[in-house]
């Protein structure tokens, strides 16, 4: 079996009264996509944020990356290590270029020359297929797909160790997720371990290896993402909270 | 040794009571508007000033309180022509929070610079409320002095439920928790902006109005309280009025005690020191919830 | 068409032979001043404008420079020309001493914590009467000189290219900063922190690099400020002062840099003909805020947006097809 590389055990993040997330215990391995699914408001975006200290940190709980524990480590230095994340709303440097936005990934690259970083970010905008002639257009001047591989490319160019996507196909079209999958299966080939938070099934049963539904707060069911996805609990809290996404499956 | 001990306690109790009145209408705007006002000193001032005015024109034979209770009606209308000229136009904007401050220092700047123009450098003097002293075994205070004493606690009781248990009250704390729902539920938002800065501009002109009785009115005289108000806010933490209040009583009594123990010229810096300590380590300020603040 | 790297060259020219044809001290003066005001009113952009650091203490660093000139010179005979890089080195470690408290606050308490600062400054400097000569300041500062010339003779031409040098000189630096990956970086923190965090960036960091670095020409201003008035007064804390160097940096257009540094020439004129008239002193605070306001409301983005879409605009009509409004 392959190196655990993100362990994350009994972690907890209390608001007032509400637990947002409570008590989850999970791993990551190496090399594997990992699938994050739940209703909405079921704790997915909190649990990134105290996996990475943004914008706060867990109430209680451990977390283990790459066998260093960064549970008192500012955000930035736990990007530094490796684990970079995305944002489930629209995040970029509006007033920075394209180019400018991407190379803002080049700080956690450690010491390397001012050109080696420009080929870095170049290279990411290749890698998400961004088109050459937009990348001097100002970022909050983008469409939604531009800033989301925008968004993926600033973190690729670290090479990191994980990377962390908040809900990337929310807001686009279909060939726009069928491009984004191809991109995520693509990455993952070469190596990179990601894990994604989705409610767009499709793309989460065609990308991940393992998959982890959360229900308010906790783990409801994970494993292989068929057998989670026919799980009767899965499919109660599903249905109960319906309404609000429809598109869900 | 027991009359120094008695004379601090004393003093304290005055600046905590003004501070009171300052800092609270200073939080109130924060907390429903999230705006930092720095106009609130000047407000002071300008208040003052009417109530000279009123004062002047009403003649010396009537009681100078009539004249401060027509003062505080046409502060309220101040505070509500500061929120629709300076605050309304940006509303809504994201960087609201940073425009408003270049806004309300705008408007301090106008206000300071109009009450020069209109009522010229020279100092000038409100009569008190009774006039007099009262000495009472150690205890030696003017009577101006006392009414500040009892009428801050009144007036921020009577704030406080305000605040608390009536329509009004509640509808600006909704406002001050969340707008949008606010808006949700029918209450009129942008009328609750107008009520709070014109409540707010209220308490800071009473502030300043039963100042002038004590000490001579300048211009200036707000400069030095809203100072003391952005001290008391950042220990009270900005976003709870209560905390604010309880605050402005532990800095006036500080501000008593290191006059007395430092001198004046130093009590300024110490408590800028205390200040930022108190912020190093807990951001939120001394009352503040946990989270500090953000935007 | 606007050719900028040729207006900028012809701006420079402009402004080296203008002593040649404005004779008179008075007029030199009002270009000292604005060159002076330039760099400040361009400093505190770097932390206000482009870092978004709600730096309303910036006054402080000035007031220092200022000060420490005064207080060197007359008190330990220190040269006049040496005062001027001790006052940038002071300026600098003063941003140290306000970013403690400060760097770990968000939002209006930075505001709160600077804001504080500068009225101590002001408090300190009122108290020690000794050192700083309390209300009535600190007077016969001495002049510039290179052996026996004195630069405020010849109609104060040594000052004008004095100041208008150290001006170019900060404000360029100031630029390339902006422009440079930390500039950038900065930027990027003001448009989004959480996101900046999340790509590695010490915004902590990142803020006390821009506040130092921006307090240094700020002190080397009010250092020069110091020696040519030959005073040292307490109104350069004011607050009045504050808000005249916060018209410049917001009619030039927060962010820009050269716009605040080319708005302090239009507006230390308007300013200073004002002043002309003693009775009209309070009514320049008055339309110095009104001004504020209106450019706030109206012009958002100040005179570097206005340049900017005109340097746009005649950069598309180069195009072969001129774009039609939407
Ligand atoms: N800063 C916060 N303060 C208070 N409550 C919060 C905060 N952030 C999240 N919550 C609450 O925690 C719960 C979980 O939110 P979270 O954003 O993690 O859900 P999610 O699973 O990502 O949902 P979605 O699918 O809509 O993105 C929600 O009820 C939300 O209202
Ligand atoms: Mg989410």
């Amino acid at each position: 079996m392959a190196a655990i590389l993100l362990d994350v055990g009994h972690v907890t993040k209390r608001f007032g009264a509400f637990v947002a997330v409570n008590d989850v215990t999970f791993d990551v391995r190496e090399g594997e996509v990992l699938g994050i699914a739940g209703p909405n408001g079921s704790g997915k975006s909190t649990l990134f944020n105290i996996l990475t200290g943004i914008p706060f940190g867990r109430d209680a709980g451990e977390i283990h990356f790459r066998g260093q524990s960064v549970g008192r480590l500012k955000p930035f230095e736990i990007a530094r290590l490796g684990l970079v994340r995305t944002f489930q709303k629209d995040s970029d440097f509006k007033t920075l270029s394209a180019f400018e936005n991407v190379m803002m990934g080049t700080w956690c690259c450690g010491p390397i020359s001012a050109s080696q970083k420009r080929d870095l970010a170049s290279a990411a905008l290749d890698k998400v297929g961004f088109a050459l002639e937009r990348i001097h257009l100002t970022a909050g001047d983008l469409s939604v797909f531009d800033r989301k591989r925008l968004m993926i490319a600033s973190a690729l160019v670290s090479s990191p160790h994980l990377l962390m996507l908040d809900e990337p196909a929310s807001g686009l079209t279909k060939p726009e997720i069928d491009a984004l999958r191809d991109l995520l299966l693509e990455l993952n080939a070469s190596g990179l371990t990601i894990v994604v938070i989705e409610h767009v099934l499709p793309l989460l049963m065609a990308v991940a290896q393992r998959l982890i539904v959360l229900n308010e707060g906790r783990i409801l069911s994970q494993g292989d993402p068929q057998a989670v996805v026919r799980d009767e609990r899965v499919i109660s809290a599903y249905l109960g909270g319906q309404a609000s996404h429809a598109h869900a499956s | 040794m027991a009359d120094i001990i008695v004379s601090i306690l004393v003093s304290g109790l005055v600046l905590g009571s003004l501070y009171a009145l300052m800092a609270s209408g200073l939080s109130m705007v924060w907390t429903t508007l999230g705006i930092f006002n720095f106009a609130h000193g000047v407000s002071m001032t300008v208040g003052a000033y009417v109530a000279y005015e009123i004062a002047q024109r009403l003649g010396p034979d009537l009681w100078v309180g009539y004249s401060i209770l027509l003062a505080l009606v046409v502060m309220a209308a101040v505070g509500a022509a500061f929120e629709y000229l300076l605050i309304r136009p940006f509303y809504g904007r994201d960087d609201m929070v940073l425009v408003t401050i270049m806004t309300t220092l705008a408007g301090l700047t106008f206000l300071e610079n109009g009450v020069l123009t209109i009522w010229g450098p020279r100092l000038k003097q409100l009569e008190p409320l009774i006039p007099g002293n009262i000495s009472y075994g150690l205890v030696n205070i003017s009577r101006q002095e006392l009414i500040i004493v009892l009428v801050a606690p009144v007036i921020l009781l009577a704030l406080f439920l305000v605040l608390n248990h009536t329509q009004i009250g509640r509808a600006i704390r909704a406002v001050g928790q969340n707008q949008k729902s606010a808006q949700l539920i029918g209450i009129p938002v942008t009328r609750m902006f107008l009520v709070s800065f014109g409540l707010a501009a209220a308490l800071a002109g009473l502030a300043g109005m039963l100042l002038a009785g004590v000490r001579l009115m300048t211009p200036t005289m707000g400069a030095d309280p809203l100072m003391k108000a952005l001290i008391v806010v950042i220990f009270g933490g900005l976003g709870s009025i209560g905390g604010s209040i309880g605050a402005a009583y532990v800095i006036g009594f500080l501000e008593a005690i290191l006059i007395f123990t430092v001198g004046i010229y130093w009590t300024p810096s110490m408590l800028f020191l205390l200040m930022v300590l108190v912020l190093l380590f807990r951001p939120q300020g001394l009352f503040g919830a946990k989270n500090p603040s953000s935007l | 068409m606007i050719n900028r790297p040729l207006a900028i060259a012809a701006a420079l020219l402009l402004l080296l032979l203008l002593p040649l044809v404005l004779q008179g001290p008075y007029i030199r003066h009002l270009f000292i001043l604005a060159f002076l005001f330039a760099i400040v009113a361009a400093s505190w952009d770097l932390t206000l404008g482009l870092t978004g650091l709600f730096n309303f203490g910036h006054i402080a660093f000035f007031g220092l420079g200022v000060y420490t000139a005064g207080i060197l010179t007359t008190q330990a005979g220190v040269d006049p020309w040496l005062v001027i890089p001790i006052a940038g080195i002071v300026a600098a470690l003063a941003a140290f001493v306000v970013a403690a408290p400060t760097l770990r606050l968000r939002g209006i308490y930075v505001v709160l914590v600077t804001f504080a600062f500068s009225q101590l400054c002001l408090q300190v400097v009122m108290s020690q009467g000794d050192l700083t000569g309390g209300a009535g300041g600190i007077v016969r500062v001495p002049s510039l000189r290179i052996s026996d010339y004195n630069f405020a003779r010849d109609q104060r031409l040594g000052y004008y290219y004095v100041s208008l040098v150290l001006s170019l000189a900060c404000i360029a630096a100031l630029v390339a900063i902006a422009r440079s990956p930390l500039g950038k970086t900065a930027r990027a923190v003001r448009d989004n922190p959480e996101y900046a965090a999340a790509r590695g960036i010490d915004q902590m960091r990142i803020r006390l690099t821009m506040l130092v670095i921006s307090a240094i020409p700020t002190g080397i201003a009010g250092a020069l400020y110091c020696i040519y008035f030959r005073v040292a007064a307490p109104e350069v804390f004011s607050f009045s002062t504050s808000t005249l160097i916060l018209t410049m940096l917001l009619v030039g257009g927060a962010g820009s840099i050269v716009g605040p540094a080319v708005a302090a020439v239009g507006i230390v004129m308007i300013s200073e003909y004002l002043e002309q008239f003693p009775d009209l002193k309070a009514t320049k605070h008055m339309l110095l805020a009104v001004g504020i306001i209106l450019v706030l409301r109206f012009f958002p983005g100040g005179l570097a947006q206005i340049s900017a879409n005109l340097f746009a605009r005649s950069a598309k009509t180069v195009g072969a097809t001129p774009e039609r409004a939407p």
